[in-house]
């Protein structure tokens, strides 16, 4: 049975009665958290919907092929495989002052298929999706599963064991009102250049550059338990920046706007409205360029919510990845300073601060309806009124903590990269005041207000942070007085979450995103969102320039 | 197996072939890659992955598009010069647009190891085995990383352009962990070849370090006398290759632009004993001769004796601003001195041993300036010795300080963690290195 919205709603009764049943096995500082909510996000329904863009695609003709390579597993010894069919479309146009810089679309499709034998993981991928290549695929990944088997053996090292999962046959596909791919890239291009001539018609704005990035991820799952399930992501990426430079001083600023990449269609981009973003754009990088540096030292930092999602990515997102604390990524992304025994008792933060993991959030970059391992889609809290009570989990890793399932974090890379524990959306939740940007900053009388992604930099533990930021005002006496540049802020993780003591409220609460979130070995990219309302903290202020 | 240069060549005969405008270019790029993880002394997840890419590139009239696919049957590479030619039509002129490169003659270059292009599952078992072995004889939790690849590509153009490169890369990176969380530490091999690498002397070495890392003590930040070991001096330099782009030098944007206008090439900007230089045959460390765009990558010396010499250019803005079209290096050498580890400590009275630098960022491109963290082992040295082991910090400063306040080099190495270009540097002593803050991270 093909699942749309209607099928989809069946499945997600039984998922909800498989959790019910868990939750009394979870550990006790995780009961006296919200309960999770196991309801998979909203998909498009209705007339061009799933129908549209899962009946343009180009991987059902292989879903044969795929499920004989899942009996050629099997029958090798695999207690469990499953296999990916991946289509990724990725377009992008850039346009640098008055000129295209780039026109591209770039495709790849491919399979790939991963086999779990005698508790240990082989993973095989090729593009090529014929059987005998397919098959090849199969034997190669059975026999890296034999051998790490044998070598984990000898080693005494635990087998892998997965979660259950109810096996669903489904589709999905990213609630949007238009196909970004829809529009042709001559039409893009029109916007892009004529945001750049608004960015360079501000007097003594340089260069202006402005790009949009769509990307359509296209999979379909099969696993030996039975599930089958075809999933269309589309995101959108736009980005627009001005420089000034002052040449007398040889001194120059640049100001990246703030709109957020999201998973939905082109009307993401129109409601934008980039041309006049780039006036904005073009008038701040002006008033950057002549701001007076900052004067370091320890204040309260007022961010904005196009600020603070990267700060909750790093600081919040990372540390309560499960395979980070038990040590699998200590030899790259590094591990965390949380410990198992944290669960439930860190006060990692005010009583104030509540964090929800969740890939069901409308827009968000890491919403999905199922996870690349076969799990539906969930809200469960991270940290309830400033206690740490929850993990990001997949299958192989609920055990780990106690729990009997994943919390659906697993995904691959295009067809080429295997499967495992990636961030979902995580996002901070408003304050019960209902305050304004304003009623912050007017209740602070020495700080800094900031928004905007800049630099970024925090340890392998994520204990100790530096983030700067796009533009930065000086608060005095309540009231923004001037401009700032060449500002950041320094913090340790738990002393600044701890610090918060003002949040906005529910108007104020706005997606951020990044589309490539860094991890694994080899390096694969994940997109992902962080919503948040504006916050207020305690932090060092360091000067990060401006010798000239 | 990745394609033969015949291979290869015949699938851009092929592209080109069907193209209709007279400016179209192809590049393509086979890629066969094997790896092992492991983590917590297990092996995780790893796996055997083949992928093709085929780019081509259209142009009519400054209109220009590039499309990407990875189905090389005829019909497929067809279909792909036709979107490409349709998609650069639509597109908006480029005033900036440069015309096909024609025939090159790329530097001969050996990079490919049978040994390392063959290697199965159990091989690769095996050498994490003996890693993981090595490390836990020693009580520590070993993690880390094992790859080789072949990598094959080719581009065409219909002005003549035909070029083959195939080359092999071996990786393996281990960190060691104290198992009460206090002492860690990372190292790592990188090569085209196999040659006598022992994944057992690497988990050993690591482990060593990891070992005398323990209980790190925390110091005061602030300005110190560094000697930083090659990873660490590959991260910064990394920073100082980006930065030298002719566009952004020229336009004003970057550390390379003179006040008033200009750039500084032709200035002495750095301590005398500095040299950085490219040379993609180079027989212990080949490079690729081609880079990104095909073009072929010459032996350059980008600073000389403490002067800059050359900013890299894109075709395209060498055309506009009338400078040499130079690619960005995939290989950096920078010249030494003979001190060895411990003549190199004996020079400091009191500093930092740093051995790697991790999460680096850029803060201030005009000044170079950026910042990141210390990471898998970092010494307090005092009265020329290697004292105990300190909490890492974070830096804000980057390679003008190291090239400028240079007090003493080592021998150059391979910098065998650092990834993306091929990295051969000395270890380096530099004076007054900015420390903002200290970090509790292991």
């Amino acid at each position: 049975m093909t699942t749309t919205r209607r099928g989809f709603l069946a499945t997600t009764g039984t998922a909800i009665g498989t959790l019910a049943s868990a939750a009394l096995l979870v550990p006790r500082g995780l009961r006296a958290a919200p309960a999770e909510i196991r309801k998979p996000a909203p998909g498009t329904t209705g007339a061009g919907g799933p129908a549209g863009l899962v009946g343009a695609s180009p991987l059902p003709p292989f879903a044969e092929l795929a499920k004989r390579a899942l009996d050629r597993a099997k029958s090798a010894g695999a207690t469990y495989a499953d296999a990916r069919l991946v289509a990724m479309m990725r377009e992008h146009v850039e346009v640098k002052d008055r000129r295209v810089e780039r026109v591209s679309q770039s495709e790849e499709i491919g399979i790939s298929v991963r086999v779990l034998v005698d508790g240990a993981w082989g993973f095989s991928a090729t593009p090529q999706i014929v059987q005998l290549q397919v098959f090849a695929a199969v034997d190669r990944a059975i026999m890296q599963a034999k051998a790490n088997a044998a070598l984990a053996k000898r080693l005494g090292a635990p087998k892998v064991e997965l979660a259950k999962v109810e096996p669903v046959t489904a589709e999905w596909v990213t609630p949007h009102t238009l196909d970004p791919f829809s529009i042709g890239p001559a039409d893009k291009a029109e916007l892009l250049l004529a945001a750049t001539a608004a960015a360079l018609g501000v007097k003594g704005v340089a260069h202006a550059s402005a790009s949009v990035t769509c990307v359509r991820e296209d999979k379909l799952l099969l696993t030996t338990e039975g599930s089958k399930i075809h999933q269309v992501h589309l995101r959108v990426a736009p980005e627009l920046g001005a420089t000034a430079v002052d040449r007398r001083r040889g001194r120059f600023a640049n100001r990246e706007h703030d709109g957020p990449p999201m998973s939905i269609g082109w009307e993401h981009v129109t409601e934008l409205d980039l041309p006049k973003l780039a006036v904005t754009t073009g008038e701040q990088v002006l008033q950057k360029l002549h701001a007076p540096v900052v004067e370091p030292g320890l204040r309260h930092v007022v961010l904005d919510p196009t600020n603070l999602y990267l700060t909750i990515h790093e600081s919040i997102g990372h540390p309560t990845e499960l395979d980070r604390a038990v040590g699998l990524e200590a030899n790259f992304a590094g591990t965390s300073f949380l410990e198992l025994a944290d669960t439930g008792k860190l006060q990692y933060a005010n009583e104030r601060v509540s964090v929800f993991a969740d890939r069901t959030q409308p827009g968000g970059l890491a919403t999905t309806g199922w996870d690349d391992e076969g799990v539906p889609t969930s809200r469960w809290p991270i940290i309830d009124k400033g206690k740490f009570v929850g993990w990001q989990t997949t299958r192989e890793q609920a055990a780990w903590i106690g729990e009997t399932a994943s919390h659906g974090c697993s995904y691959g890379n295009g067809y080429d990269g295997v499967q495992f524990q990636r961030m979902p959306n995580v996002s901070l939740q408003p304050g019960s005041e209902g305050y304004t940007t304003e009623d912050l900053i007017n209740a602070t009388d020495d700080g800094v207000y900031i928004t905007g992604r800049g630099s970024w930099s925090i340890d392998q533990q994520r204990h100790n942070f530096q983030f700067g930021g796009q533009m930065f005002w000086r608060i005095k006496k309540g009231r923004l007085v001037t401009p700032l540049r060449d500002v950041a802020y320094q913090a340790n993780t738990l002393e600044f979450w701890r610090s918060c003591d003002m949040l906005g409220g529910t108007s104020t609460y706005r997606l951020g995103g990044s589309m490539g979130d860094g991890k694994g070995e080899p390096s694969q990219s994940n997109a992902v969102s962080h919503g948040c309302p504006p916050a207020r903290f305690k932090a060092t202020i360091v000067r990060t320039g401006g010798a000239a | 197996m990745t394609l033969t240069a015949a291979a290869a060549k015949a699938l851009c005969r092929i592209a080109l072939g069907s193209a209709t405008f007279g400016d179209v270019r192809v590049h393509v790029r086979s890629r066969q890659t094997g790896d092992l993880r492991f983590g917590a002394s297990r092996p995780t997840t790893g796996g055997d992955v083949e992928t093709i890419e085929m780019r081509v590139t259209a142009q009519r009239d400054g209109r220009r598009a590039t499309v990407t696919g990875n189905r090389t049957d005829r019909a497929s590479l067809e279909a792909l010069v036709a979107r490409a030619e349709t998609l650069a039509a639509l597109s908006p002129v480029d005033p900036e647009a440069t015309g096909p490169l024609g025939p090159i003659k790329p530097m001969r270059v050996v990079a490919r190891d049978a040994k390392v292009a063959r290697m199965t599952p159990q091989v690769r078992a095996d050498l994490v085995g003996e890693a993981i072995e090595a490390g836990r004889l020693r009580g520590l939790e070993v993690s880390g990383h094992l790859q080789h690849s072949e990598t094959a590509e080719a581009f065409a153009d219909r002005r003549g352009l035909s070029a083959f490169h195939v080359g092999t890369e071996l990786v393996m990176t281990c960190t060691c962990r104290t198992p009460d969380g206090t002492g860690s530490s990372k190292g790592g091999f990188t090569s085209h070849a196999r040659g006598t690498f022992s994944p057992r002397e690497l988990a050993t070495r690591v482990a060593e370090a990891a070992m005398r890392s323990r209980d790190p003590k925390p110091v005061e930040p602030g300005r110190y006398t560094v000697v930083l070991m090659p990873d660490a001096v590959a991260e910064l330099l990394d920073f100082l290759v980006s930065s030298m782009d002719a566009r952004a030098a020229i336009e004003g944007r970057s550390f390379f632009a003179k006040a008033g206008g200009g750039t500084k090439l032709g200035d002495a900007l750095f301590d005398p004993r500095v040299t950085l230089r490219s040379d993609p045959s180079d027989r212990t460390n080949p490079s690729s001769p081609l880079a990104d765009d095909g073009s072929p990558h010459a032996r350059t010396t980008w600073i000389d004796r403490g002067v800059p010499k050359v900013l890299h250019a894109s075709r395209s803005y060498a055309q506009l601003a009338g400078v040499p079209a130079v690619p960005r290096p995939g290989h950096i050498h920078m010249d030494g001195e003979s001190n060895d580890l411990d003549a190199l400590v004996g020079k400091v009275q009191r500093g930092l041993l740093v051995t790697r630098l991790w999460y680096n960022r850029m803060l201030d491109p005009k000044g170079i300036v950026a910042t990141g963290l210390t990471r898998d082992g970092t010494f307090l040295i005092e009265g020329g010795k290697i004292g105990h082991a300190v909490k890492n910090l974070r830096y804000n400063d980057g390679p003008v300080t190291l090239l400028s306040k240079l007090v003493a080099l080592g021998r150059p190495e391979r910098a065998g963690m650092s990834s993306g270009r091929v990295w051969v540097v000395p270890p380096v002593v530099a004076d007054g290195f900015n420390f903002e803050s200290t970090s509790d991270a292991i």
